[in-house]
C-alpha cells in the first residue's frame, strides 16, 4: 500500500473563515491509518474547526478535505448521516442524553446506525466493560461523575466501530488522575488500530503520551 | 418496543399537561366531526325519504279499461325519470281511506267504493322531472286529475317541502363543515405549538444525534409517532363519545321521526355506518398529525 493511500484523513491548503475572522489559513496535513494525533494550539487557534471540517458540520470556504476517500465539500445532505456514522465522536461537554440511562446512550448509535435491536445488548455490554461502566449501565446521566460522563461519550462513540474518533478536549472538564485514566483508556482503543485525533491544549497530557503532534496558532500549522 | 416509540411514550410522560391539551383538542375536534357526519347522514336520508315517496297520483277515469290502464302502467314503467309504479283500484283506494279513518268507523260505512278513482302512483327520479311528467300524464286519455300526495307543514306541494328540507340541510352542511374546518384548524394549530415546543425542546438532542450520524428520518420519528398518538387518542374518543351519544338518543330519535329512516334501523347498519366514519376521521387525523409534526420539525433545519 503506497503512503498516500494510507492517508485516512487529507487536509490540503484548507481555508476556513468566519467573518472577519481567518480560523484556518491554507491548512495542510495528512493522518495515516491507526494514527493517534493531538491537535494542540491556544483557544481560538482552530483545533475545534478542524475537527468540525472532519466531522462535516462545516465545509471549507478553499482546499479540500478529504476522509476516507470522501471529499467532504462533495457530501449532500443526504450523504452526511452515513459519512458521520464512519466517525465516532467524543466532546469536552459530553453532549450525552440527560434523560436516557448510560446503557441507552449507548445504544442509542446502534439504533442510529439501524443494527437490529436483539444485537445491542452484547455490543453495549462490550464496550461498557471496556470503558468501565458495566455496573453503571442503568444509572442516569445526572448521577455520574465528569469521568463517568466522558466514558460514556467514548462508550457510544466506540460502539458502532467506527474507523475515526475524534476527541474534542476529552479531558477538559476532568481532574488530572480522571484524564490520565480516559488517555489510557484512548491509548488502549488506538491500539486496537482505531485512528485518533485529539484535540487538546493540556500540554501535561500531551507531554506524557508522546504522539504526534499538530500544532495550530492563528489558524496555521506552527511547524 | 420500538425505541421511537418508546422515545415518544416518553415525551407524553414527561409533559403530561401538554398531552392532555391538545388531546381534549383533537377529542373534542372529533366528537363535534362524528356529530356533524351523522347529521349530515340524517338529512340526506330525510330528503332522500322525502324524494322517493309515491309522489305523484294520476286518478284515472270511472270508464277507463283495465287494458288501458295497464297499457298506461307499462308506458310509465318504461320511462326512466319514474319509478315504483303501483296500480291501485277502487277497493285498494276505499280500503285505504277505511283505514285512515279508523278511529271513526262510520265515515267508512257511509261511502261506496264507486266514488273512489283508481289510480296510478309513482314516483320521479328527480323532482325536477316532476313538472314535465304530471303535463306528459295530464295528456292521457284515461287520466281525469293529477296530484301531488303529501303537503307538510302548511306548504302547497311537495316540491316546496322538499326545497325547504334541502335548504335547511344545506345550511346544516355549511355550518357544520365551517365549525368542525374551525375546530380542525385549531387543532392544527394547537399539535403545531405542542410539536414545537418538543422540537424546540429537544434541540440538544437533535444536535447529538446529528453529529453521530441519525438521518433526517430517525430524528423525526419520535415527533411524528408522538403527534400520531394524540390524533389517535383524539379520533377513537372523540368518536366514541359521539358514538355512545347517538346510541343512547337513538330510540328517541328513530320513534320521533317514525317510518323516516334517518338513522340505520339494525345493529349492523349502524356498525357500518360509524365504521365508515372512523375510517375517514382515521384518514383525516393522520394527514393532520403528518402535517402538523413535519411543519414544526421543518423550522430547525440545520445548515452547513
Amino acid at each position: 500500500m503506497s503512503q498516500e493511500e494510507n492517508n485516512l484523513i487529507v487536509f490540503k491548503d484548507v481555508t476556513k473563515v468566519f467573518g472577519p475572522l481567518t480560523a484556518l489559513d491554507k491548512v495542510s496535513f495528512e493522518v495515516k491509518n491507526g494514527e493517534f494525533v493531538f491537535i494542540t494550539g491556544p483557544s481560538g487557534a482552530g483545533k475545534t474547526t478542524i475537527l468540525k471540517l472532519i466531522l462535516g458540520e462545516l465545509i471549507p470556504d478553499s482546499g479540500g478535505v478529504v476522509v476516507d476517500g470522501s471529499d467532504v465539500a462533495k457530501l449532500t445532505e443526504k450523504d452526511l448521516p452515513s459519512y458521520r456514522q464512519k466517525i465516532g465522536t467524543v466532546f469536552q461537554d459530553f453532549k450525552v442524553l440527560s434523560e436516557r440511562t448510560v446503557f441507552e446512550n449507548t445504544a442509542v448509535a446502534l439504533a442510529v446506525i439501524g443494527l437490529p435491536e436483539s444485537e445491542w445488548d452484547l455490543r453495549v455490554q462490550h464496550v461498557l466493560k471496556l470503558v468501565g461502566l458495566s455496573r453503571n449501565s442503568d444509572h442516569f446521566p445526572s448521577q455520574l461523575s465528569g469521568g463517568e460522563l466522558q466514558r460514556v461519550s467514548l462508550a457510544r462513540a466506540l460502539v458502532v466501530n467506527p474507523k475515526i474518533i475524534l476527541a474534542d478536549e476529552p479531558t477538559g472538564n476532568l481532574d488530572w488522575e480522571t484524564s490520565d485514566n480516559l488517555m489510557q483508556l484512548f491509548e488502549k482503543i488506538n491500539k486496537e488500530g482505531k485512528t485518533i485525533i485529539m484535540a487538546t491544549h493540556n500540554m501535561e497530557i500531551v507531554k506524557k503520551y508522546k504522539k504526534r503532534i499538530i500544532n495550530i496558532v492563528g489558524g496555521k500549522i506552527n511547524k | 418496543m420500538n425505541i421511537h416509540f418508546k422515545t415518544a411514550w416518553g415525551y407524553i410522560r414527561r409533559s403530561p399537561f401538554q398531552a392532555l391539551a391538545v388531546s381534549f383538542v383533537l377529542t373534542l375536534t372529533f366528537f363535534v366531526a362524528t356529530l356533524v357526519s351523522t347529521l349530515v347522514y340524517s338529512s340526506s336520508k330525510l330528503i332522500n325519504y322525502f324524494e322517493t315517496r309515491p309522489q305523484v297520483i294520476a286518478f284515472l277515469k270511472s270508464d277507463a279499461q283495465d287494458s288501458d290502464i295497464a297499457d298506461l302502467q307499462h308506458k310509465l314503467e318504461d320511462n326512466p325519470h319514474i319509478k315504483d309504479v303501483k296500480y291501485v283500484s277502487k277497493e285498494e283506494a276505499l280500503s285505504i281511506y277505511k283505514n285512515a279513518t279508523s278511529d271513526n268507523p262510520l265515515l267508512g260505512q257511509l261511502v261506496d267504493p264507486s266514488i273512489f278513482p283508481a289510480s296510478l302512483e309513482f314516483s320521479v327520479t328527480d323532482l325536477s322531472f316532476a313538472q314535465n311528467i304530471i303535463d306528459q300524464v295530464k295528456t292521457e286519455n284515461i287520466v281525469d286529475s293529477v296530484g301531488f300526495t303529501a303537503a307538510l307543514g302548511g306548504e302547497s306541494s311537495l316540491n316546496s317541502v322538499i326545497q325547504r328540507l334541502k335548504t335547511i340541510t344545506t345550511y346544516v352542511r355549511i355550518g357544520g363543515a365551517v365549525f368542525v374546518g374551525l375546530l380542525a384548524v385549531t387543532s392544527l394549530v394547537v399539535l403545531l405549538v405542542i410539536t414545537s415546543m418538543r422540537v424546540v425542546g429537544r434541540r440538544e438532542e437533535v444536535d447529538i444525534l446529528n453529529l453521530i450520524g441519525a438521518t433526517k428520518g430517525f430524528i423525526r420519528s419520535p415527533i411524528v409517532i408522538e403527534a400520531f398518538i394524540y390524533t389517535i387518542f383524539g379520533v377513537v374518543l372523540g368518536w366514541a363519545i359521539a358514538f355512545i351519544a347517538v346510541l343512547y338518543s337513538a330510540p328517541t330519535i328513530v320513534s320521533y321521526f317514525g317510518e323516516i329512516p334517518i338513522l340505520p334501523k339494525d345493529v349492523l347498519g349502524i356498525l357500518e355506518l360509524f365504521g365508515v366514519i372512523l375510517a375517514i376521521e382515521l384518514f383525516v387525523g393522520a394527514a393532520l398529525a403528518l402535517s402538523g409534526s413535519l411543519l414544526a420539525v421543518s423550522r430547525v433545519k440545520k445548515v452547513r
